[in-house]
Parts: structure tokens; C-alpha cells; sequence
């Protein structure tokens, strides 16, 4: 364990220097996604001009949830976009062998090794709208409620890795460019929902088999209405589930890269 | 050591006929391919050991070597590398063997060198003191000191070559699989790659398998050769000895006024066979000789061996 951090360290370390290098990327990246963040923000404050409740949550509230998706959006994109991007071409390309040799876990390598330290600053910036929001939260909470959030949010990041990973590795059978990526897109705008809505069918597809509702609508309910168990326990048994299935279908996706190629 | 016995490898592919006609066709009804990259493959390498394994692409070089760095599994058939199943991925084996693929890197591009072999260095838990011995030792003997700070992407094909040897010999290996070390490098290059493997075999040990296309690199490095012909083995053993496998023939190198060619007789025909081309022929130049280890190669990786 130590010693994945410490190869951590590295990851970050060469990611940096690295990212100085492009500068142009670098803004231009700061300023693509402060314009996302400006829409989603605005997205919500114009409905709620309208209304004053969205599926039960008023406008500080739906700010809390707001800043909760956008920084899971924006973990996502620092800790593992690029490295998502990648996976497909390597597995396509037969380009696993050097980490299939290492004394490491291939799965971390794939996953982890690429840091956007490009989008660092954005992490930054969608950290300071999540604790605004929260101090503009006129309720009272507590410090303990605040780590929970944080602990939560974190799985809903691995949720969020999950579901990715779920969508890419299909690529080991089928070949194609990207596998499901594009669906994954589609249907992550999800996430950026208040799991309320969700209804019927929709809720048992949102919060089970494809479990956005959990990256940061349950997070954030547990915070603003409390925690009750069997919230609490979907959100340990999906996610524990999930994570077993990404480690079973890597582990069939290996047996097949090398049983299929020379 | 390293041991392997039947050792076999086959793989499904579909076939499909050129063309958007072909691509609907393959659509409907895929034709099933099955390709045999080894067949019964059997042989045995002793610490120390360093082999030469030739063959025509696609003879089944790159699979055996991918089966026995654990990256590929094999059909059937048993291997033993150091006491490990390759494909097993046992860390203890992954720490102790080496993969140099000269076509593939595996340093970080945008890095310096060093960078890389810190990542290196933890990911094998090597000793910082035999860390440090080791790349005075690697960079002291392939000449590339000063060239370890600057970026790999800003550096010559050659010097990149020779870090790559280091990134691979780091953490000091017992089992080493070369996949054409020295494709693409100058004369240069490739005399310092070759200078370099040699010293390191000999001070080290370790168990080299060596694929290359240049018989030099051959011919220099390895005692001891495997030629691999579609998925087998036809010729095992010392490289001096590949000479008499061929029997005892000449080549004719003939220039008659019209064209250049070559000729492969047996010994016993030579008068008759040069009486023929005089009369045939009006010769300007004839040259004969025996046959070089290329020529003999070349000869057994087309056409197999003549017993004499």
C-alpha cells in the first residue's frame, strides 16, 4: 500500500512537470471548464427562478448538490480522464505488454498513471464553489457531517471510475475504437440530477445498474436530510458491488488479451 | 534456468474478403481462421546462457518470447522459467526478468531519462545503493551519461536505445528477452548495443534470449542458435555448427554479359556444372565459395534442412 502511494507521488510529480510544458492547453483547459461550471450553475439558478423547490430541494440546497457533481466531475477529470482516454487505444493496439510485465498491478498503472495536472486548477475551482455553497447553506451542520460528505463523495468518484471502466472494457472483445464510451456520455448527465426525479424503471436503472444517482444525488441527500440506513446501505452494496464486478471483468479482459494476441 | 516442452500456441482469426462486399459478407458469415503461431515447441536454456532465436516474421519468434515473459498464454504445453509458470505472473518472477521490445518504448517520452528509472527503481523496490551502482555501472558502459538529464523525446534513435537497455537492466534481471535491440540504429549503434550485451552476459549471467534480424548481432552475441520455421523449431543448437547442415556445396557467383546470378552446387557436380555454363554461356567473372552463415540460414529458414 505504501508503496502504491509512493509510486503516486511519482505519477504527480511527472505529470506536473510535464503539463507546464503545453501552456496554451493548460488555460485553455482552465477556461473550457469555467465555462462548464458557469453553465450548470446557471442551468439550476434560472429554474429556480420559476419554482422554488427542485424535486424538494430549495436553492441553497440545490447549490450544495451542484457543487457536489462538480467536484466529483472535476476529480474525474484530474485523477482519471486522461488515463480513460487512453485505455481503449492500448488495449486495441496491443500496447499492455510493458505493464503486464511489471511487478505491479496492471489495473493501477492503466488507471492512475496519467494526472491532468492541466485541470488541477479546476479541481481548485470547483472545491472553492463546493464549500461556498456550503457556507451559504443557512442550516446548521456539523464538522463529522461535512467528512461524511467528503467520504461519500469520494466513493461517488469511484462510482463514477466504475461505471467508466465498465463502459471501456468491453474493448477487449469487441475491438472497436471506444467501446461504449459515448453512452456512458449520454447517459452521465444523470449524475447532474437530483435522484428524485428518477421514477419507476429509471430509478431502479440509476441507482442500481448504472448508479449515477449515487456519484453525488445520495451524497448530498445524506448530508442535507441526514443519514438513514438503508440509504447508507444501497450506497455500501452497489458500490462494493460494482467495484467487484470492474475487477472481475478486468480479469476476463487480460485472459483474452493474452489468449488473442501473439 | 529456463525450460519448455511442447510448448503450443494457436489463435483464431476471421477472414474477410477485400472490399465493402466482403465487409457485409463478414457480417452475416465470419470465416474462422485458425492460425498455429507455435507448434510442439521443446528446449532448455542454462543460467548464463545466451541464445540467438531466428526466424522469418510471423515464424512464431514474438510468441514464444511473449509466452515466456507472461504476457501471452499458451495453448498447451508446459514452460518453467526460474522455478515460475510465466503466464502466472508471479511477482517474484516479474521482478527477475526483463522484456526489451526495440520497437515499443517504455520509457516516458517527455521525461528525462532519470525520471523514468526513478519510477523504475520503485517499482522493482530496488536498493538505493545498488540503484546507484547500477547506473554509474549501465551509463558508464553504454556511454550516455550526460544524456540522462535531457528529455528522451530530444534524444538520437541510438541513445534512445541505450536507455532503454538501462531502464530494462536496472534492476539487474535474470532472464532477459531482446526483441530486435538494435532495428533501426547506425552501424555505430549498433556495434556499442552489441559491445554492450556482450560484457553485460558475461559479468552477469543472466538468461538472454536474443531475436534479431541482423545476423550480425548473431553472429556476435550468441554461442548457441534456435531457427523457428512456421511454428517450429528446425535447427537447435551451436552456431558453428550450422555450417554442416548444409552439406558440401559451393556457391557460383556467375556475370555474363547479359546479367549477374547466383548458383548453389554440390561439390561432386562442380566440373559438370561449370563445363555446362561455359558452353551456355559467354562468362565474364566467376566467383566461388562457401556458403556464409547468412546464406546457410536464409537457405534453412526456406527451405528447411538437406541432410547431406
Amino acid at each position: 500500500m505504501k508503496r502504491y502511494v509512493r509510486l503516486y507521488l511519482f505519477f504527480l510529480q511527472f505529470s506536473f512537470s510535464k503539463a507546464l510544458e503545453f501552456r496554451i492547453d493548460f488555460f485553455f483547459r482552465i477556461a473550457m471548464d469555467i465555462m462548464y461550471y458557469i453553465v450548470n450553475i446557471a442551468l439550476f439558478k434560472i429554474l429556480l427562478l420559476h419554482t422554488p423547490f427542485i424535486a424538494g430541494w430549495s436553492d441553497q440546497q440545490m447549490m450544495v448538490f451542484v457543487g457536489c457533481y462538480l467536484l466529483v466531475d472535476a476529480i474525474n477529470m484530474t485523477v482519471f480522464s486522461t488515463n480513460m482516454w487512453w485505455l481503449p487505444f492500448y488495449i486495441n493496439r496491443g500496447e499492455l505488454d510493458y505493464y503486464l510485465i511489471r511487478p505491479v498491478s496492471p489495473l493501477f498503472f492503466l488507471s492512475l498513471r496519467e494526472f491532468s495536472a492541466n485541470s488541477f486548477i479546476n479541481l481548485i475551482i470547483a472545491g472553492c464553489f463546493f464549500f461556498y455553497s456550503l457556507f451559504n447553506y443557512s442550516q446548521d451542520w456539523s464538522l463529522l457531517s461535512l467528512i461524511g460528505l467528503i467520504i461519500l463523495l469520494i466513493n461517488g468518484s469511484l462510482i463514477y471510475y466504475c461505471i467508466q471502466m465498465l463502459m471501456i472494457l468491453p474493448v477487449f472483445w469487441t475491438q472497436s475504437a471506444r467501446g461504449f464510451i459515448d453512452l456512458f456520455y449520454t447517459l452521465g448527465l444523470a449524475m447532474e440530477r437530483p435522484d428524485r426525479i428518477f421514477k419507476g424503471w429509471l430509478r431502479i436503472l440509476f441507482t442500481i445498474f448504472l448508479p449515477f444517482a449515487l456519484i453525488a444525488s445520495f451524497p448530498a441527500r445524506v448530508f442535507l436530510e441526514g443519514a438513514d440506513f438503508s440509504t447508507i446501505f444501497h450506497l455500501i452494496l452497489v458500490s462494493t458491488g460494482l467495484w467487484l464486478i470492474v475487477l472481475y471483468v478486468w480479469k476476463m479482459g487480460l485472459k483474452n488479451y493474452s489468449s488473442a494476441s501473439s | 534456468m529456463l525450460e519448455v516442452k511442447n510448448l503450443t500456441k494457436s489463435f483464431t482469426t476471421f477472414r474477410k474478403e477485400p472490399g465493402l462486399k466482403g465487409s457485409l459478407k463478414a457480417l452475416l458469415r465470419r470465416e474462422k481462421v485458425i492460425k498455429n503461431a507455435l507448434k510442439s515447441v521443446s528446449f532448455k536454456i542454462e543460467q548464463g546462457e545466451i541464445v540467438g532465436l531466428i526466424g522469418a516474421n510471423g515464424a512464431g519468434k514474438t510468441t514464444l518470447v511473449k509466452i515466456l515473459a507472461g504476457i501471452v498464454h499458451p495453448t498447451s504445453g508446459e514452460a518453467t522459467v526460474l522455478g515460475f509458470k510465466p503466464w502466472e505472473r508471479d511477482n517474484e518472477y516479474r521482478k527477475q526478468m526483463s522484456l526489451i521490445m526495440g520497437q515499443k518504448a517504455q520509457v516516458w517520452w517527455d521525461l528525462p531519462a532519470l525520471d523514468s528509472f526513478l519510477l523504475l527503481k520503485e517499482i522493482y523496490q530496488i536498493e538505493d545503493s545498488l540503484y546507484k551502482k547500477n547506473i554509474e555501472f549501465l551509463a558508464d558502459t553504454l556511454m550516455i551519461k550526460d544524456q540522462l538529464k535531457t528529455q528522451v523525446r530530444k534524444l538520437s534513435l541510438g541513445e534512445r536505445m541505450k536507455i532503454e537497455l538501462m531502464a530494462a537492466l536496472l534492476h539487474r534481471p535474470r532472464v532477459i528477452f531482446l526483441d530486435e535491440p538494435t532495428i533501426g540504429l547506425d552501424i555505430s549503434a549498433q556495434k556499442a548495443v552489441r559491445e554492450f550485451m556482450r560484457n553485460y552476459q558475461s559479468e552477469f549471467k543472466p538468461i538472454t534470449i536474443l531475436t534479431s534480424h541482423y545476423m550480425e548481432d548473431i553472429k556476435e552475441l550468441c554461442p548457441r542458435i534456435m531457427i523457428i520455421k512456421e511454428g517450429q523449431f528446425v535447427y537447435d543448437g551451436a552456431l558453428s555448427e550450422v555450417q554442416k547442415m548444409m552439406g558440401d556445396e559451393k556457391r557460383l557467383t556467375v556475370t555474363t554479359k547479359e546479367k549477374t546470378f547466383k548458383l548453389s552446387v554440390p561439390r561432386s557436380e562442380l566440373g559438370v556444372k561449370m563445363s555446362e555454363l561455359f558452353t551456355a554461356n559467354e562468362i565474364l567473372d566467376l566467383n566461388i565459395h562457401d556458403p556464409s552463415i547468412e546464406d546457410i540460414i536464409e537457405s534453412i529458414m526456406n527451405y528447411g534442412i538437406k541432410t547431406p
